[in-house]
């Protein structure tokens, strides 16, 4: 049986002989997915509003690592990786909701996004950021792999673990959530 | 301001945003080392929590054996269905000859 990301949901449900296969690929491959694709996951665990980017990224990675006999390809290894990311930084925001809230109704700011990352924004680039830190999680996450990562409909479905209809909702939602929060900001 | 011009202010503004994570030194071999060390001590943890679960479990049982009565014989104590007991031939009326 395949589960999410093509991983097998039981070790027996992949042949003895590609399980070593992929067991003597695996370093090679992590090592390649990790070079290539380690930079573009951590800049979405900024975007989503992590403050602990890295640490994220490397505990993605030890999940991939530790999952890779039950993986079908590494098309999926991607996916599954956007999706521990996205998994792991809604955990840790909601972790810092609860310890902040009291601090985030003083500030009317939302911790989301560190103050050094909007330092380097433009005025209305450090709007937009606010507003989207403002969205609820799924819709934020929706607009973040649609208009940074240019993800298809069914890629953001597959690393949010929704249908492609529930992706359109959450960006149409998002999007009209932004422009009025951008028409109200004017 | 139409939805168009917001496509392309969010563009802008996650782009900068991306644009000002700053680079960290990618070092695979020590990262792929430290998951090796988490998995090692995953798996002994694992095999470690197995083992007491299965002394401890194993402890109780034979506790509990040791303190059952060896007299007490719990189990059948009860005639098994479709077998009677003997029944004590003083007991039964001696069948005379003639009688129905």
């Amino acid at each position: 049986m395949i589960g999410r990301w093509g991983i097998a949901e039981r070790a027996a449900d992949v042949p003895e002989t590609r399980a070593e296969e992929i067991h003597d690929d695996r370093d090679r491959a992590v090592e390649a997915l990790f070079s290539e694709h380690r930079r573009s996951l951590i800049r979405l665990a900024v975007l989503l509003g992590a403050d602990d980017a890295e640490d994220i990224v490397s505990e993605a990675f030890y999940h991939l690592y530790r999952r890779w006999r039950r993986l079908r390809s590494t098309d999926a290894a991607l996916a599954y990786l956007r999706s521990v990311v996205i998994n792991r930084t809604r955990m840790r925001l909601r972790h810092l909701q609860v310890a902040r809230r009291q601090l985030q109704r003083d500030s009317g700011e939302s911790p989301a996004v560190s103050s050094e990352a909007l330092a380097l924004l433009r005025d209305d680039q450090r709007a937009v950021v606010a507003a989207l830190a403002s969205l609820p999680d799924r819709q934020r996450e929706a607009l973040v792999l649609r208009y940074w990562m240019e993800l298809r409909e069914r890629e953001i479905a597959d690393a949010m673990g929704i249908s492609p209809g529930a992706v359109k909702t959450h960006v149409s939602r998002g999007m009209a959530a932004l422009t009025r929060a951008m028409e109200e900001r004017r | 301001m139409n939805d168009r011009g917001t496509d392309e202010r969010l563009r802008d503004a996650l782009q900068a945003l991306a644009a000002g994570v700053p680079e960290t030194p990618e070092d695979f071999r020590a990262a792929s080392s430290q998951w090796r060390r988490r998995e090692r001590r995953r798996r002994i943890v694992l095999a470690v929590l197995a083992t007491v679960v299965f002394v401890v479990a194993d402890g109780l049982a034979l506790w509990a054996l040791n303190q059952a009565d060896p007299d007490a014989h719990v189990i059948f104590s009860d005639p098994a269905p479709g077998v009677t007991a003997p029944q004590d031939p003083s007991a039964v009326p001696p069948v005379r000859a003639g009688q129905p």
